[in-house]
């Protein structure tokens, strides 16, 4: 009894430890710095009321990952290149959450030649490589194309936000990650467990083939092992690209901010 | 002439089977007669056809009350242990007997002890202080000699995969297989008494051939005791289907070099060597919980106790929570180590 309830106790705590840990999130946010501007929204393609939600979220997830989540859109009147446009950016306006020139992710949407540039620098560009930029525009590139450039932008937060709480080189999509596969896994090992308890109340069955078995007269008269053909298949081996580190999405801006990229287009 | 009893021919008490000493003994006088060199009163009297309608104590005349299957039991008025003669002869003479080994004191502390291990059994079990009853019980049992000729034709592949190059090679080498195995199996219990659930008795194995005794009635003094409900023929096919995993079993093993088997075709024939009746002892405990009635069988010679117990739900989930919180703490760890965050 007594133990059972300690078991219990054990139970609790870690739901309410579960249920607990967004809190933790929101009084961080307290702390980020007011005004400054997270979204350039050059291109127009915000509503005031998006504009004001996505700067309050991108404040909330910046502080937690101590970064600057940044989005800029740009009619691109002067035709210039997309991942060009982003570095100069960087360049010129200096964000970071720590410092300027500091830690910060980027969006880019050129309006112009529809193309999209995600860009790390620093903590970003650790925690976000070319790898992980790739997933996330993949992720948001099918809501860019149909134009819920809110959503689109919303989901490049989040996705930021959760892929900067896996240390860099794992693969943040690894089922055995999701707090849901956890859960789901656990319980059913829970089930089999108990149910296996449950049958085996009542005794079990503790003979086996060889309890009534007479060995000195049973035995093998006439065995045959015929050979007959051999098969073979064969499959090709699914090698993984490496995507080479400075070569594919990053490179480095004219003030020498060396950086992880992504781009394509929508 | 139809019912025996055991009298002690020193003070006239009445005797019964010492599961300790293995000897019929005289709680009076302490007196103890070695059975297997006593002669069987079965052996001496000879019984009249048919089956008696109405048996009568020896010792002070009531009508002993028993159903139709009882072939021991004791006086509901004085307490003497009787054995009825007539259903114990002739095709319902039992061949062997493994008397018991454990006391009803000891099956009593031993049961107190598994129902104090049920991990989810409820509390109130736990306690064991609502035993019904507990009877010493010798079960009529069928042990067959089963021996079976088994012929196998099977298809069996043996793979194994390598690397080239770009590409992974499967070879799967074919194979055409045989097997002929005689296959016998000697004292497959089957039970035989129409009363005890079938479930129940299988669990209750193995029970110690080697303490398996020629038939002698003064086992059964102060027992109660079964005769047979169905004979060999009737329960063959029973035998028969409880051997069959492990032919199955068999024959597999006879094959394990070969990754995928399948039998093209596969004959099994099994012949009734022969059965003996044998009565084996069983200790049978009905306990009252939460005014239903439950019914434990112990193994009168290993003290292993079968039976359904109450569950409690209330447990189960404790349980289960218990186990997948642990196990969700765990993967959690686990995907911390490799990275993956806490939260
Ligand atoms: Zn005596
Ligand atoms: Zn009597």
């Amino acid at each position: 009894m007594r133990r059972s309830g300690l078991i219990l106790s054990v139970v609790f705590f870690f739901f309410a430890v579960f249920l607990a840990s967004p809190m933790e999130m929101k009084t961080a946010m307290a702390l980020t710095p007011e005004g400054k501007q997270l979204i350039f929204d050059e291109a127009g393609l915000l509503k005031q009321e998006e504009y004001h939600e996505l700067t309050t979220l991108a404040k909330q997830y910046g502080a937690h990952r101590e970064t600057d989540i940044i989005i800029l859109t740009t009619n691109n009147d002067v035709n210039g290149d997309v991942m060009k446009l982003t570095e100069d950016f960087y360049d010129e306006y200096g964000p970071g959450y720590d410092k300027p020139h500091g830690n910060a992710v980027i969006l880019t949407l050129d309006m112009n030649n529809r193309e999209v540039y995600l860009a790390g620098f620093y903590k970003a560009k650790t925690y976000l490589d070319d790898e992980r930029l790739d997933k996330i525009r993949s992720k948001i590139t099918p809501d860019l194309t149909s134009g819920d450039y809110a959503l689109a932008f919303q989901t490049y937060m989040q996705t930021v936000d959760k892929y900067m709480g896996y240390e860099p080189g794992v693969n943040p999509d690894n089922p055995l990650f999701n707090v849901w596969v956890q859960l789901g896994a656990s319980c059913i090992i829970g089930g089999i467990i108990v149910a296996a308890m449950v049958i085996r109340s009542g005794g079990r069955i503790t003979i086996n083939r060889s309890t009534y078995e007479d060995a000195n007269t049973s035995g093998i008269l006439d065995r045959r092992d015929q050979y007959i053909r051999t098969t073979v298949t064969k499959q090709k081996i699914q090698r993984q690209q490496s995507s080479g580190s400075g070569g594919g999405g990053g490179g480095t801006t004219g003030g020498g901010h060396s950086h992880s990229g992504s781009r394509g287009s929508f | 002439m139809q019912v025996i009893d055991f009298k002690c021919p020193n003070c006239g008490s009445d005797m019964v089977y010492d599961s300790e000493s293995g000897m019929l003994s005289c709680h009076s006088c302490g007196r103890t007669d070695d059975i297997k060199l006593m002669p069987d009163p079965l052996k001496r009297n000879v019984f009249s056809e048919g089956e008696a309608t109405e048996y009568h104590c020896k010792s002070c005349g009531a009508v002993v009350i028993t159903d139709a299957d009882t072939t021991a039991t004791s006086c509901s008025f004085c307490g003497s242990g009787i054995v009825l003669g007539d259903r114990l002869t002739g095709k319902l003479a039992p061949a062997l007997v493994i008397p018991f080994s454990i006391s009803k004191e000891e099956a009593m502390r031993a049961f107190r002890k598994w129902c104090r291990n049920g991990r989810l059994t409820p509390n109130g079990f736990m306690t064991a202080d609502r035993v019904k009853g507990i009877t010493g019980m010798y079960v009529p049992f069928w042990l067959y000699e089963l021996n079976n000729a088994v012929e196998v034709h099977a298809h069996g592949t043996r793979v194994s995969t390598y690397t080239k190059g770009d590409y992974r090679y499967t070879e799967t080498q074919h194979f055409d297989v045989y097997r002929k195995i005689r296959l016998n199996y000697v004292d497959v219990p089957i039970d035989a008494s129409e009363k005890m659930n079938d479930e129940l008795m299988d669990k209750l194995e193995p029970f110690p051939y080697d303490q398996l005794k020629s038939f002698k009635t003064a086992y059964l003094a102060g027992y109660i005791a079964e005769k047979y409900n169905f004979d060999e023929k009737e329960l063959f096919p029973r035998a028969k289907s409880k051997i069959h995993p492990f032919i199955e079993e068999y024959i597999r093993s006879t094959m394990t070099q070969y990754t995928t088997v399948n039998y093209t075709n596969k004959q099994i024939d099994t012949k009734l060597g022969h059965a003996e009746y044998a009565l084996l002892p069983v200790w049978v405990v009905h306990y009252d919980y939460n005014k239903l009635e439950y019914t434990f069988a112990m193994n009168g010679q290993t003290g292993k106790v079968v039976g359904k117990p109450p569950i409690s739900k209330r447990k189960v989930m404790t349980w289960f929570a218990g186990i997948s919180a642990s196990c969700f703490l765990s993967l959690k760890l686990i995907s911390w180590m490799m990275g993956g965050g806490f939260w």
